[in-house]
């Protein structure tokens, strides 16, 4: 994935994000499709940022890659299950992990998975990926060279 | 933000026992400690804003971590889960998410910038990018805009806790809250505000687990709390709360891509010592803030359970649930170190504030007139005082107007500061021209709609808000403009910058 084809998925994300929004303006409101743009759009747009940020010289290495792509997975899966399955939140409803299985797939896997390989991505990456002493001593020479 | 502004005076007087009251003066005297201890070695601006560069990756990460979630995560945001349920959790799901990405989009860049050209605010990043003033000095506009209504949000709202707990009155709690973080803020500058932000974040995160701890004791684990709930009433437990789908979904978009345009914690990233050590600040932030966040989601659920099931009676504000349950179902120690936490994310919310307008007015907007300020560190103090000053008077003069300016800070912030910082630094195609449409898009809008709405001359349809709308105009501007204009960008990037966006 290269810095364009990042930006290509922000602007699309975004462009989802404003198509839900102007389906909004309708009389009569938003039809009952319209979160689906939010869901990819908000999902797509952490990601491909995500993405844009660890890109390298126009490229991105495959650990961050893997990140970008496994949190808009985590993220629009768990949106488009909690949008999918029929509500069930009454008197007796099944739950999981102590919540209605629906608010329990967006609150554990939006708020809780991610942590589980995120961070963890990024250190594993860091020296290799993100930034190495040599990186480090180029950029302190570039600034030293730019002072009067 | 404005949320827990609610905690009106006229609180229960349980809230004035003498171990509350004694753990708030424990924290009142440290506080003040670490602020003598930080002036004695605040000697240039270097050091007022930006700590000298000397601060190890746990301080920034907790430090960033309790400047981020101010009294809203302890008062408003547990209210707001009490009101309308699940839906009201995202405003803060994305956080699993974006000090990752904030680590990536952000942290790296903005601390090689500091390590070539010795910045020390988010709107000199701008300008080193964009070899542009223009845009330094809109994006300290809104900086200042936004900083003074959250300054006067938390200013009042920390004047009512003071009277709540010590009977001073509303007035002279508003002038003890911003003496307080003042004269720290103001004699020891932003290290000062760093390290009562590292001892503020810790207090917050021990009431938060401890009190996360009660109410699963108290409601019977979270099945014990969910069952109560849904025998009374279901949609307070599905996926979007009491919301439409669209409207939490659209608050997950502007808080977690909002999270790479807020100044006071993007500022930091240039006061770590060892850029190296940046590896863990994802892991650590994530973590702190998770632990943080227990409160936000299990008070206000556990309070719902608890009136759904009769031992309590409902709540006359919403704004009381975290006040009713800590006095109610934990004892009075841990009452104390919650209201504690509540003080202390209101004044680190306030310091790092000062720290940044003060910035904006020594630093950022004479530099984008083409003037330079000769004693920086000494009218950073002066502007702390002014700034302070203003916004203790804001909050006096109107409630109604505090809670105006207080409503639309972080989406001013998101949608003026995203684009060009987040996604000028990290995209070389960008252009000047695109970055200053941009901050003025992301500018008007929000001040626009959002007056517009205030004053119900037009409201936006339900599921958009201003601050989604702003972002999302601010975005498609930055990008169309800068693809019209895009045979000027190589032109406009300097060499050390070319560097830094390329490492």
């Amino acid at each position: 994935m290269t810095t364009r084809l990042a930006l290509t998925a922000l602007v699309l994300s975004c462009t989802a994000i404003a198509g839900a929004y102007l389906l909004a303006f309708l009389p009569g409101g938003a039809p009952p499709w319209a979160p689906w743009g939010l869901a990819f759009g908000s999902a797509g747009a952490l990601s491909s940022m995500m993405a844009l940020g660890a890109v390298r010289g126009g490229r991105i290495r495959p650990v961050p890659l893997a990140a970008a792509v496994l949190t808009f997975l985590v993220v629009f899966a768990s949106f488009a299950l909690a949008l999918v399955l029929p509500p069930n939140e009454g008197p007796g409803a099944p739950l999981l992990l102590g919540l209605p299985v629906r608010a329990a797939i967006v609150l554990y896997g939006v708020g809780l998975v991610p942590i589980l390989f995120l961070p963890w991505m990024y250190a594993a990456s860091f020296n290799a990926d993100t930034l190495s002493d040599a990186d480090l001593e180029r950029v302190r020479r570039a600034g030293a060279e730019r002072q009067p | 933000m404005t949320g827990w502004l609610d905690i009106q005076a006229g609180a229960p007087a349980a809230i004035r026992h003498p171990a509350i009251i004694g753990i708030a003066v424990f924290y009142f005297v440290v506080v003040s400690l670490i602020g003598v201890w930080a002036t004695r070695r605040t000697k240039s601006a270097s050091d007022y804003f930006i700590a000298g560069q000397g601060i190890g990756i746990v301080t920034l990460a907790i430090a960033a971590m309790a400047s981020t979630l101010s009294g809203f995560a302890f008062i408003g945001g547990p209210g707001l889960v009490y009101s309308v349920g699940t839906g009201a959790v995202f405003l803060v799901l994305s956080a699993s998410i974006t000090n990752t990405m904030g680590a990536w989009v952000l942290a790296k860049r903005m601390r090689l910038l500091g390590e070539a050209r010795g910045l020390i605010t988010v709107p000199d990043a701008i300008a080193a990018r964009f070899r542009s003033p223009a845009a330094q000095g809109l994006s300290a506009v809104a900086i200042l805009v936004a900083v003074i209504g959250y300054m006067a949000t938390n200013f009042l709202a920390l004047g009512l806790v003071i009277d709540a707990m010590f009977g001073t009155g509303l007035t002279l709690g508003i002038w003890c809250a911003m003496l307080v973080t003042l004269s720290y803020t103001v004699a020891g500058g932003i290290l000062a505000g760093v390290y009562t932000d590292l001892f503020e974040g810790l207090v917050k995160t021990a009431a938060s687990v401890t009190v996360f701890y009660f109410v699963l004791k108290a409601g019977g684990g979270l099945a014990g709390i969910s069952r109560a709930i849904a025998a009374v009433d279901a949609a307070f437990l599905g996926p979007w709360g009491k919301m439409p789908a669209i409207t939490a979904l659209s608050l997950f978009f502007v808080f977690g891509l909002g999270s790479l345009g807020q100044p006071h914690v993007a500022h930091k990233f240039y006061m770590l010592r060892d850029p190296r050590r940046l590896k863990w600040y994802p892991a650590l932030m994530s973590v702190a803030m998770a632990l943080t966040l227990l409160l936000y989601v299990g008070v206000g659920l556990a309070m719902r359970a608890k009136v759904a099931s009769g031992v309590a009676p409902a709540l006359v504000r919403a704004d009381d649930a975290t006040p009713a349950f800590v006095l109610g179902f934990t004892p009075s120690v841990v009452a104390g170190i919650v209201f504690a936490g509540v003080i202390a994310a209101g004044m680190s919310t306030v310091n790092s504030f000062m720290n940044i307008g003060a910035a904006a007015l020594t630093h950022d907007l004479p530099r984008a007139f083409g003037r330079r300020v000769s004693d920086e560190l000494r009218w950073g103090r002066a502007w702390t005082l002014f700034l302070s000053l203003l916004a203790v008077l804001v909050a006096q003069v109107s409630g109604t107007l505090v809670a105006f300016l207080g409503i639309f800070g972080y989406g001013l912030f998101a949608a003026t500061l995203v684009p060009s910082l987040a996604i000028g630094l990290n995209w070389q195609g960008a252009t000047r021209e695109g970055a200053v449409a941009s901050v003025a898009t992301g500018l008007g809008l929000t001040l626009v709609f959002e007056t517009l709405a205030y004053f119900r001359v037009f409201t936006l349809p339900a599921g958009v808000t201003v601050s989604g709308l702003a972002l999302l105009a601010s975005l498609l501007v930055f990008f169309g403009v800068s693809w019209l204009t895009r045979a000027r960008a190589a032109s406009q990037l300097d060499a050390d910058v070319k560097l830094v966006m390329e490492v």
